[in-house]
C-alpha cells in the first residue's frame, strides 16, 4: 500500500498545474481519482495552516484511510514546488516532459 | 361574440371609419385606411399638448409617462350592439370619415353627409372627417367653418403620415377628455344600466329595488371600463374592485363577472405598461441621429442613476441599513456579537453612503464620509471595514485630484495604500484566527472520526457517518472537505443497487458540483486551458451521473411549416412544381401538430441563414426539481449556431422541447446530442446513449423507460435523420393588407381580399405560380395572377400585393358552428369553423442556377418552395333561405279585338319585348292579356343578422332564344323594376320571381331527344341508364334556368353578394319544370271578328285603364262600351285561333264551349241562354307547324253577364314529343289540350 503516491501542484484558485500519479499501485481508475479527490479535499485544511505558519513544508496536514498529505507551500502561494523557467506563464500548465522525468525519478528514489 | 377578441379588447377604443362623398377609388381607400392603421396605439406622453385639463380628471393614476390609448379602427363602420351598456369597449366611441376630395367636389354636401353617417352611432364622443388631396378652391373656403372636416392638403407621404399622427394624437386626446367628462358625470348622476338580459326578466316591485341596488355597481363597472379605455389601468382596478365587490352583494352574476373580466384585462394592461417602460424605441435613421438619441438616453440614465443614489444615501442616513460580507455571516452572533454589531452599523453605512458618493462623482463629499467611517470602525475595531474605507479614501482623492499629478500626491496613496494593505491582512488573520479557534479541534474530531469510519463493517453505518462529517465541515466553512465526503456519500449509496439510493446519490453529488467546478471536457479543451482541479475525474464520475439525472431523445424534427416548404423543381417541366412531393390533398391542416411525421428515414433540407428547429424529450426521473439553466444542439460539423435555452423540469416528468439554431454554412449537419448547463455542469449528452437505454428497457435489461415513467408517451424511435445544407433560398412571406384578422363576410358577400407579398430572403424571385387548396376553393372567384407575373423578378425586400375576389360560401351544418354568444334576437347565429377558409399556395423559385455556385457542381438546380396563405375568412350567416315555392296563378283573359300579347310570339320583334318587359314590370294583371298558368317563384328570406338587407331579383336571359329565330335578347340582366326588397333585422320577406320568360317558343323533339327514346325506342333494358340521363338533362336545364335568376343584395355601405338559392329553388321546380320551360303544343286564343259588333275603335292600350269602367256605368265617350264588352242581343263574331307550337302538323278535333258564371253549359241543353252560328264541336282541323289556324264562329248572347269561353282539342296520331309532353304513358291515349279560359263580358239589358 504504501508504494504509491500521487504528486499534484495546484496553482491559485486550485488549478492544478502538474500532476504526476507515481508508484506501483493498482492502475484501478477509481483508484487514481481517489487520490485526486484526498488531495482537493486536503486543500481546505492546507489553507488554513499556511496563514498560521511561516514555515512552507507543512509536513502531514491531512490523511484518509491509510493517505497521508504533505504539503509544501510557496511564497506565492503555490502549493509545493516550481522551478524556475523564464517562460513560464503564472497559472498555466507545466507540460516540460524535462521537469515530468526528473519528478517521476526522484519519486523512484523515495518509494 | 366577435372573432377578434381578446383579453385587451375592453382596453381598445372603438372608432368606426367611414368613405365619405364620393366613392374613393380602391387603391386610395386602402392608402388611407393603411396611414390610419398605423395609430392603433397613441402614447398619453404624445397627446399632453393636445390635452387640457377642464375639471380635476378621475383618471387620478393615469401613467402620462408609459400609458397610452389603444384604437380599433372598425372599417365600414358597425351596428350598434345590445351589449354596449355593460362593456364600454363594445361602443363606437369615435367615427372618422374618410373623403377623397377630387371625387368629392363639394365639401358641405361631404360635411352633410358625414354629419348624417355620424348619427347612426349615439355613443360616439369624437367625430371627425379627414379630407385627402384638397383642391385649392377648397382649401381656401374649407378653412373657415367646418370643424369637422380637417383637409389633408396634398404634400408628400411623410408630411401626410405626420399631419395624420397629430391628428390622431388631437383626436385621442379630445377622446380622454370626453371620457373624464363621461366618468365625471356618472360618478355624480348614475345611469341606469342594462343588457338584453335584463330585460327578459319583468321589474316587480322587489325586482326594482334589487336593481337600484345593482345600479351603484354596474356605474362603477362601467367607470372601470372608461379607465380602462383612458390607458389607466389602475383606476380601472380600483373601479372594477369596488364593482366586484358591490355586484357580488346584490347577486348581480353577471355584471360581477364582467367587472372581474376587466379587472383581469386592466392587470395586463399594467403589466404591459410596466413592461414596455423600461423599452426605448430607437427609431430608424441615419447614424449621427441614432448616436445623438443614444447621448440623450446615457444623459438620461446617468441623471436617473444620480437621483436614485441621492435618495438611496437620505435613506440609508435616515434609517439605517444592516451591512454584511461573506466574512460575517460565518460567524454566529451571540449577543456581545449582537451589541457589536449595532455599533458597527453606523461606520459600515458611512462607508457604503461614501461608495455612493463616489459613484455620484462627488470626491470631496465621499473624503468627508470615508473619515468618519475609517475612524468609527477603527473605534469599534471593525478592522476589515476599516481598510475598505481606506481604500475607498484613497480613491477619493485619486478622483479629486485626477488633473495635477503630484509626487506628494503619489506618496500618500501609496502610504495609504500599504496602510490598507495591512488592514486588509490583519482582518484576515483574525478572522481566520477565530474561525481557527473552534475549527481546529472539531477538524481533529472529525479526522479521527473518519479514520475509525473504516473500521465500520456496515456500509449504511459508515454512510451515516461520512453524512455527518459532510455536514459538519460544510458548517466549518470547508467546502472542500465536505464534497469530498459528500463524494464518499454517494459512493456508499450506489453501492446499494436501488433507485431511492441512486437519486439520493445524484442529490449529494449536485452540491459536491460547485466545489468541484466541474466542466465538460468538450468546453475545457477550447475555452479553459487549465481545467480546475480534479476534473478528469469529476467529469467523468459527475457527468456519468447526471446523464441518469436527465434523459434525452430526438423528438422529431418539425418539417418545413407550410409558410417556407421546400419543392423540388423539375426543370423539363414548366410547371415545375408538379410530381414534387409532399403533395396530396392535405397540403397543410392548420391545426395539425406542428406537421410531424415520423422522420426515421428522411432527409432533411436546411437552408443557411433560416432558423431551424428540434423538438428534444426531457425526462427527469428523479425525485426533485432540475433547472436546466441552458440546453441546447450538440452540432460538430461547425456549420451551426446553436441557441440556447433554460428548461426547469418538474420530478417525475417529461417535457418536449424546441431548441432552435441557425445553419451557417453548405454542407451536412449531424446532431449526436445536447449540451446542456445544470447544477454549474456543463454535459453533453448524446441521444445514442439513450437509445441503448431504451433498447435495454424493450429487453428487460434496464429496470425502466425513464420516459415512460415520467409520463411520456409511447417510446418512439427516432434516428436522425440526413440534414444537408443548402445555400440560400428566396423566402416569401405574407401578409393581408389591413389587419391580419380574419375578413368578416356574410354568406354570399364578394369582397377583394388584398394580400402582400414581400421577399424576405436574399435571393431575387424568379417564378411565382398561384394555385388555390383547401376547403371552399370555389369561393375564390378570382385571383389576380398577372399582377404576380407582372412584378417578377421579386428583388430581395421587394413587395408585391395581390388582390384576390371572394366570394363568401355558403355555410353548411358541418363546416359551421353556432356562435357562442346568443345574438340580440335570441337565437343562435351560424358562423363559419376555423380552417374553413380556402388556401393560396404559392409557387416560387430563385434563378436556376443559385449565384455562388461557382465550383461547378451545376446539375442540381436550387429547389423551389412553396407558400401558403390562407385567406382567413370567417362567414357570418347572413340572409337565410327558409324556402321556396312554386305558385300558379290563373286569371282568364278577356276577349277583345286583339289577341292576348305572347311572350314570346313569333312575330315579337325587340320593340315590343321592350314593352312587354315595361308591361311585366311588377306583376300587374292586365285583365285582356289573362295569366293562364303563370308560375311565379315565391322565395322566403330572413334577415337573422344585425344588419339591414336590401335584396335585388334581375334575370339574366341570355340569347338562346335566338337560334330558334325568336328573342333576340342582349345578354344583359333585366331588371324589371322590382322596387328593391328591404329586410330588417330579425324580419323575413318574400320575393317573387315570373316564370314566365323562361317559356321555350318551340315545343321541340330536342328537349325530349333522350327522353322519347327511352320511353318507345328503346326496351327496358337501358331505360335504367337513359333514365338517369333523362334526369341529367332535366337537372341540367332546371341548372340552366336557376342560373340565369340572380338574388342580389346590399347591406351598408360596401357589403354586397349574392343569395345562392340554387339547392332550394332546384327542390322546388323539380316537379313541374316541364311546364315552365316546355309550351303547350298548342295554344288557343279567342277574339272578336272582324266585322263584329264591337267597338270599331281600336282602343290603345294607355286608354284601356280609363275606358275599363264598370258595366252598365258608360262612360261619356262615344264610345259606348268599353273595350271588349258584347252587347246582348246582338250576333257577335268570335274567332278561335289555334298555334301549333310543334314542329310538325297537328290533326285535331276542336271543341268550344261557352260556360256562365255557375259554371254551366249555356250553348247546349234546353236552358241554353246562349244562341251560335258556325260549328262548336268536333271541328277537324290541321295547323300547320308554328302557324296560326283561324276558325270562325258566332254567338247571340241573350242574357247580359259574364261567360267564359273554352277551347280544348283532341290531337290526332300524336307523335311522342307530344306523348312525352303530356307525360302520358300508353300509346293509344287520346292526347287532350286545353286552352287557357276566355271572358266574355256582355252589357246591355236582359
Amino acid at each position: 500500500m504504501a508504494n504509491t503516491a500521487c504528486f499534484i501542484i495546484v496553482s491559485r484558485n486550485d488549478i492544478p498545474i502538474y500532476e504526476a500519479e507515481v508508484g506501483s499501485a493498482m492502475k484501478k481508475e477509481e483508484a487514481a481519482q481517489q487520490h485526486q479527490f484526498i488531495l482537493h479535499a486536503a486543500l481546505d485544511i492546507v489553507e488554513d495552516l499556511a496563514w498560521t505558519t511561516s514555515a512552507m513544508f507543512l509536513k502531514a496536514v491531512d490523511k484518509f484511510n491509510d493517505l497521508v498529505v504533505s504539503v509544501y507551500v510557496t511564497a506565492g502561494h503555490i502549493l509545493t514546488t516550481i522551478l524556475l523557467n523564464p517562460l513560464y506563464l503564472p497559472g498555466s500548465r507545466i507540460t516540460s516532459s524535462h521537469f515530468d522525468t526528473k519528478v517521476r525519478a526522484l519519486a523512484r528514489k523515495y518509494l | 361574440m366577435e372573432p377578434d377578441v381578446s383579453i385587451e379588447t375592453g382596453s381598445m377604443i372603438r372608432i368606426a371609419v367611414l368613405p365619405v362623398g364620393g366613392s374613393i377609388p380602391h387603391p386610395r381607400l386602402r392608402s388611407y385606411v393603411e396611414m390610419l392603421g398605423r395609430h392603433t396605439r397613441i402614447d398619453l406622453s404624445s397627446i399632453s399638448s393636445f390635452y387640457s385639463e377642464h375639471q380635476k380628471s378621475p383618471f387620478t393614476h393615469q401613467p402620462w409617462e408609459t400609458g397610452s390609448l389603444r384604437f380599433k379602427f372598425m372599417l365600414g363602420g358597425a351596428p350598434p350592439s345590445a351589449w354596449e351598456d355593460f362593456q364600454s369597449c363594445r361602443k363606437i366611441l369615435a367615427v372618422i370619415g374618410l373623403c377623397h376630395c377630387p371625387a368629392s367636389p363639394d365639401l358641405d354636401l361631404v360635411a352633410d353627409q358625414f354629419a348624417t353617417a355620424c348619427k347612426a352611432y349615439t355613443s360616439a364622443l369624437a367625430k371627425r372627417c379627414f379630407a385627402f388631396f384638397p383642391t385649392d378652391s377648397q382649401l381656401e373656403e374649407g378653412d373657415n367653418k367646418r370643424e369637422n372636416i380637417l383637409l389633408f392638403p396634398p404634400s408628400d407621404q411623410k408630411t401626410q403620415e405626420f399631419h395624420m399622427l397629430t391628428m390622431m394624437q388631437d383626436l385621442a386626446a379630445s377622446l380622454l377628455m370626453e371620457f373624464e367628462k363621461w366618468v365625471l358625470r356618472a360618478e355624480s348622476a348614475g345611469t341606469i344600466l342594462k343588457t338584453p338580459l335584463d330585460s327578459q326578466s319583468s321589474l316587480g316591485s322587489e325586482e326594482f329595488i334589487k336593481a337600484k341596488k345593482r345600479r351603484l355597481a354596474r356605474a362603477q363597472k362601467t367607470i372601470g371600463d372608461y379607465c380602462m379605455l383612458a390607458g389607466s389601468p389602475i383606476d380601472a382596478n380600483a373601479h372594477y374592485s369596488t364593482a366586484i365587490e358591490l355586484a357580488r352583494l346584490t347577486g348581480d352574476i353577471f355584471w360581477h363577472a364582467g367587472a372581474m373580466e376587466g379587472s383581469v384585462c386592466a392587470l395586463l394592461l399594467e403589466e404591459g405598461d410596466n413592461k414596455r417602460e423600461n423599452i426605448l424605441l430607437f427609431p430608424p435613421s441615419d447614424q449621427k441621429t441614432q448616436e445623438f438619441h443614444m447621448l440623450t438616453m446615457m444623459q438620461d440614465l446617468a441623471a436617473s442613476l444620480l437621483m436614485e443614489f441621492e435618495k438611496w444615501v437620505l435613506r440609508a442616513e435616515s434609517a439605517g441599513t444592516i451591512l454584511k460580507t461573506p466574512l460575517d455571516s460565518q460567524s454566529s452572533l451571540g449577543s456581545e456579537e449582537f451589541i457589536k454589531a449595532k455599533k458597527r452599523r453606523l461606520a459600515r453605512a458611512q462607508k457604503t453612503i461614501g461608495d455612493y458618493c463616489m459613484l455620484a462623482g462627488s470626491p470631496i463629499d465621499a473624503n468627508a464620509h470615508y473619515s468618519t467611517a475609517i475612524e468609527l470602525a477603527r473605534l469599534t475595531g471593525d478592522i476589515f471595514w476599516h481598510a475598505g474605507a481606506m481604500e475607498g479614501s484613497v480613491c477619493a482623492l485619486l478622483v479629486d485630484r485626477m488633473d495635477h499629478k503630484d509626487p506628494l500626491l503619489e506618496e500618500e496613496v501609496k502610504y495609504r495604500y500599504y496602510n490598507v494593505i495591512q488592514l486588509y491582512r490583519r482582518s484576515y488573520l483574525q478572522d481566520n484566527a477565530q474561525r481557527r479557534e473552534l475549527a481546529k479541534e472539531v477538524v481533529d474530531l472529525l479526522m479521527s472520526a473518519a479514520d475509525g469510519g473504516k473500521s465500520l463493517i456496515d456500509a449504511s453505518d459508515r454512510l451515516i457517518l461520512y453524512v455527518e462529517i459532510a455536514r459538519l465541515f460544510g458548517t466549518l466553512g470547508y467546502q472542500r472537505k465536505a464534497a469530498f465526503f459528500s463524494r464518499q456519500v454517494a459512493q456508499l449509496y450506489l453501492q446499494q443497487d436501488n433507485a431511492c439510493a441512486a437519486m439520493s446519490a445524484m442529490q449529494v453529488l449536485t452540491m459536491t458540483s460547485n466545489a468541484y467546478h466541474v466542466q465538460s471536457r468538450r468546453n475545457s479543451q477550447k475555452m479553459c486551458p487549465s481545467p480546475q482541479f480534479p476534473v478528469k475525474v469529476t467529469k467523468a464520475f459527475v457527468s456519468r451521473d447526471f446523464s441518469l439525472m436527465m434523459h434525452f431523445r430526438l423528438h422529431s424534427f418539425p418539417l418545413h411549416p407550410s409558410q417556407t416548404d421546400i419543392i423540388k423543381r423539375n426543370p423539363q417541366k414548366k410547371e415545375w412544381w408538379t410530381g414534387s412531393a409532399p403533395s396530396g390533398p392535405f397540403i397543410y391542416t392548420p391545426f395539425s401538430k406542428g406537421a410531424i411525421s415520423d422522420c426515421n428515414k428522411q432527409e432533411l433540407t436546411w437552408i443557411v441563414g433560416e432558423p431551424v428547429q428540434v423538438f428534444v424529450e426531457l425526462a427527469n426521473p428523479c425525485s426533485f426539481d432540475l433547472m436546466v439553466e441552458s440546453i441546447y444542439l450538440s452540432v460538430h460539423s461547425g456549420n451551426f449556431d446553436a441557441f440556447p435555452v433554460s428548461v426547469s423540469l418538474p420530478p417525475n416528468t417529461s417535457k418536449v422541447i424546441l431548441l432552435s439554431g441557425i445553419p451557417t454554412k453548405v454542407g451536412a449537419v449531424s446532431i449526436p446530442g445536447c449540451i446542456v448547463h445544470c447544477f454549474g455542469v456543463i454535459t453533453e449528452h448524446l441521444f445514442r446513449d439513450v437509445d441503448n437505454l431504451l433498447l435495454g428497457a424493450s429487453q428487460g435489461l434496464v429496470l425502466s423507460d425513464p420516459f415512460r415513467c415520467c409520463g411520456s408517451t409511447k417510446p418512439k424511435n427516432m434516428s436522425a435523420p440526413n440534414i444537408s445544407v443548402v445555400p440560400p433560398l428566396p423566402l416569401l412571406v405574407s401578409h393581408v393588407v389591413g389587419g391580419n384578422g380574419s375578413t368578416i363576410l356574410y354568406e354570399g358577400e364578394i369582397r377583394d381580399i388584398w394580400t402582400s407579398l414581400t421577399n424576405a430572403g436574399t435571393v431575387p424571385i424568379e417564378q411565382a405560380h398561384i394555385a388555390l387548396s383547401g376547403k371552399n376553393q370555389d369561393s375564390v372567384i378570382s385571383i389576380a395572377h398577372d399582377v404576380l407575373l407582372s412584378s417578377l423578378p421579386l428583388k430581395p425586400g421587394g413587395e408585391v400585393t395581390i388582390p384576390v375576389t371572394v366570394k363568401a360560401w355558403q355555410l353548411s351544418l358541418t363546416d359551421s358552428e353556432f356562435d357562442a354568444s346568443k345574438s340580440s334576437s335570441g337565437s343562435a347565429r351560424r358562423i363559419s369553423k376555423e380552417g374553413s377558409s380556402p388556401l393560396l399556395v404559392i409557387y416560387y423559385a430563385g434563378p436556376w442556377t443559385s449565384p455562388d455556385e461557382s465550383n461547378g457542381s451545376g446539375n442540381s438546380v436550387p429547389p423551389g418552395r412553396r407558400l401558403v396563405v390562407p385567406l382567413n375568412v370567417c362567414v357570418l350567416q347572413g340572409l337565410r333561405f327558409v324556402r321556396a315555392r312554386l305558385l300558379s296563378m290563373e286569371f282568364p283573359a278577356r276577349v277583345s279585338e286583339a289577341l292576348p300579347k305572347q311572350i314570346y310570339g313569333e312575330n315579337g320583334t325587340t320593340e315590343e319585348l321592350k314593352s312587354v318587359n315595361q308591361n311585366d314590370s311588377l306583376v300587374k294583371i292586365d285583365p285582356y292579356r289573362g295569366s293562364w298558368g303563370l308560375r311565379l317563384l315565391e322565395l322566403e328570406l330572413s334577415n337573422p343578422t344585425d344588419v339591414v338587407f336590401e335584396v335585388n331579383v334581375s334575370m339574366q336571359l341570355d340569347s338562346q332564344q335566338s337560334e330558334h329565330g325568336m328573342a333576340n335578347f342582349s345578354n344583359e340582366d333585366i331588371d324589371f323594376g322590382y322596387r328593391k326588397t328591404r329586410i330588417d333585422r330579425d324580419y323575413s320577406a318574400r320575393v317573387l320571381i315570373p316564370m314566365e320568360h323562361f317559356k321555350l317558343p318551340v315545343l321541340d323533339a330536342s328537349f325530349f331527344s333522350k327522353d322519347a327514346q327511352v320511353n318507345n325506342l328503346l326496351g327496358n333494358k337501358f331505360s335504367s341508364t337513359a333514365e338517369r340521363n333523362a334526369k341529367a338533362e332535366l337537372n341540367a336545364s332546371i341548372n340552366n334556368l336557376i342560373s340565369k335568376i340572380k338574388v342580389k343584395w346590399h347591406s351598408g355601405r360596401n357589403s354586397s353578394g349574392e343569395l345562392n338559392i340554387k339547392d332550394a329553388t332546384q327542390a322546388a321546380l323539380q316537379a313541374s319544370i316541364m311546364d315552365i320551360l316546355l309550351p303547350d303544343p298548342l295554344t288557343f286564343g279567342f277574339r272578336l271578328g272582324e266585322n263584329g259588333t264591337a267597338s270599331e275603335n281600336i282602343v290603345s292600350p294607355e286608354e284601356s285603364s280609363i275606358s275599363d269602367n264598370p258595366p252598365g256605368q258608360p262612360g261619356s265617350r262615344n264610345v259606348a262600351r268599353a273595350k271588349g264588352s258584347v252587347l246582348a242581343h246582338e250576333m257577335t263574331r268570335m274567332e278561335v285561333i289555334i298555334r301549333n307550337n310543334t314542329k310538325e302538323r297537328i290533326k285535331m278535333s276542336l271543341n268550344v264551349s261557352c260556360r256562365d258564371v255557375a259554371g254551366e253549359n249555356c250553348i247546349e241543353g234546353n236552358k241554353a241562354t246562349v244562341l251560335w252560328a258556325g260549328t262548336l264541336s268536333d271541328i277537324s282541323l290541321e295547323a300547320p307547324p308554328l302557324q296560326d289556324i283561324t276558325h270562325s264562329f258566332a254567338l247571340y248572347f241573350l242574357v247580359p253577364g259574364d261567360y267564359t269561353l273554352l277551347a280544348a282539342a283532341v290531337i290526332n296520331d300524336a307523335t311522342d314529343v307530344l306523348r312525352a309532353r303530356a307525360k302520358s304513358d300508353s300509346s293509344d291515349e287520346p292526347i287532350f289540350c286545353r286552352g287557357s279560359p276566355f271572358h266574355v263580358h256582355v252589357v246591355g239589358t236582359a
